[in-house]
């Protein structure tokens, strides 16, 4: 981005703000696929006695928005710290396309899946959605141990 | 043998050693304890959130917290497995890292919450929240969100440049 220094960012020149900015990322992501991942075990028959998917996505519903959206905002300030780095990492790139396809999977196949009687289908889409959330966190930290990431 | 050496021992087993220097084996182990944070440590905020009267109110606190006791517990379990994996395999650093060390004291505090509050978690009550529930949710909220922070400034903790901060302010005799 041309006129952007990113010595000037203030995640750059105060250590503890990145680190802080880090801990509010993990925080809203066990916030955000915890959430989830409790639909998702329903959906595997392993969840809450007595309540169905559909009840527990209505009772999680804000809460995984509200750390989709802390999520997502502290990812964006961690990205421009180094932009171009971010950019240009194949990795990072694959744990978008992994993040991107998970919040993707939430609101499309996994409602779908809870909108009838369970079968091997809504469990598939439980396991699909669990194995997306995890691979999104590989990507991200198999990121940081790739040439040109941390 | 000092605490220091060890540590040190420790750290160069052929086991750490191996866990240490894997290109893929070091990594994996930490994406799955932070796997294990995201859906585990998901499970415990919902049950404080429930504790405090925040979330999922409609259904029983014994409900929330047995249904989810089995996978929490598991997942503790896993999470510890590799925190002791990455924990040994630097051992010699982090046992002078301060917040390593206020992240194991802070783990025994989340012990001692268990023990404190054992009567909220074994027979919660159906009805609104007490107010040693809502005390216990907000503790477990804090403390977990202790652990969580120090675990992540063990590695912007800088032991060579804070041992020379040390001795510059109290050089030895």
């Amino acid at each position: 981005m041309a006129g952007y220094d990113i010595a000037t960012n203030p995640l750059n020149r105060h250590e503890n703000l990145f680190a802080l900015t880090e801990v509010v990322h993990i925080a809203s992501l066990a916030l955000s696929a915890g959430m989830i991942a409790l639909v998702d075990f329903s959906l595997l028959g392993v969840g809450w006695r007595g309540e169905s998917a559909a009840k527990l996505e209505r009772s999680t519903r804000l809460w995984t928005i509200a750390g989709l959206t802390a999520m997502v905002t502290s990812g964006l300030a961690l990205f421009s710290t180094d932009p171009a780095r971010y950019f240009y990492s194949p990795t990072f790139r694959v744990k978008m396309a992994l993040l991107l396809a998970a919040i993707l999977w939430n609101y499309t196949a996994h409602r779908l899946a809870m909108r009838g009687q369970p079968t091997q289908l809504t469990a598939a889409a439980g396991a699909i959605s669990l194995a997306l959330w995890a691979s999104t966190i590989f990507g991200g930290l198999f990121f940081a141990f790739t040439p040109g990431g941390y | 043998m000092s605490v220091g050496d060890w540590c040190l021992a420790v750290r160069h087993t052929e086991f750490f050693t191996s866990v240490r220097e894997s290109a893929i084996l070091y990594p994996t182990v930490l994406a799955l304890h932070l796997t294990c944070i995201a859906i585990f440590g998901g499970m415990i905020l919902a049950t404080d959130l429930r504790l405090l009267g925040l979330a999922f109110t409609k259904t029983p606190l014994a409900t929330v917290i047995g249904s989810m006791r089995q996978w929490k517990q598991a997942g503790f379990v896993v999470m510890v497995a590799c925190g002791v994996l990455l924990a040994g395999s630097k051992l010699d650093q982090y046992y002078v890292n301060p917040y390593f060390v206020a992240k194991l004291l802070l783990l025994c505090a989340v012990g001692a919450h268990g023990i404190l509050f054992r009567a909220v978690y074994r027979s919660p009550k159906q009805a609104d929240p007490s107010l040693r529930a809502k005390a216990a949710g907000s503790l477990s909220l804090l403390l977990w969100l202790g652990v969580l922070a120090c675990g992540r400034w063990i590695a912007y903790w800088d032991a060579p440049d804070a041992i020379a901060r040390l001795f510059d302010q109290f050089p030895p005799l």
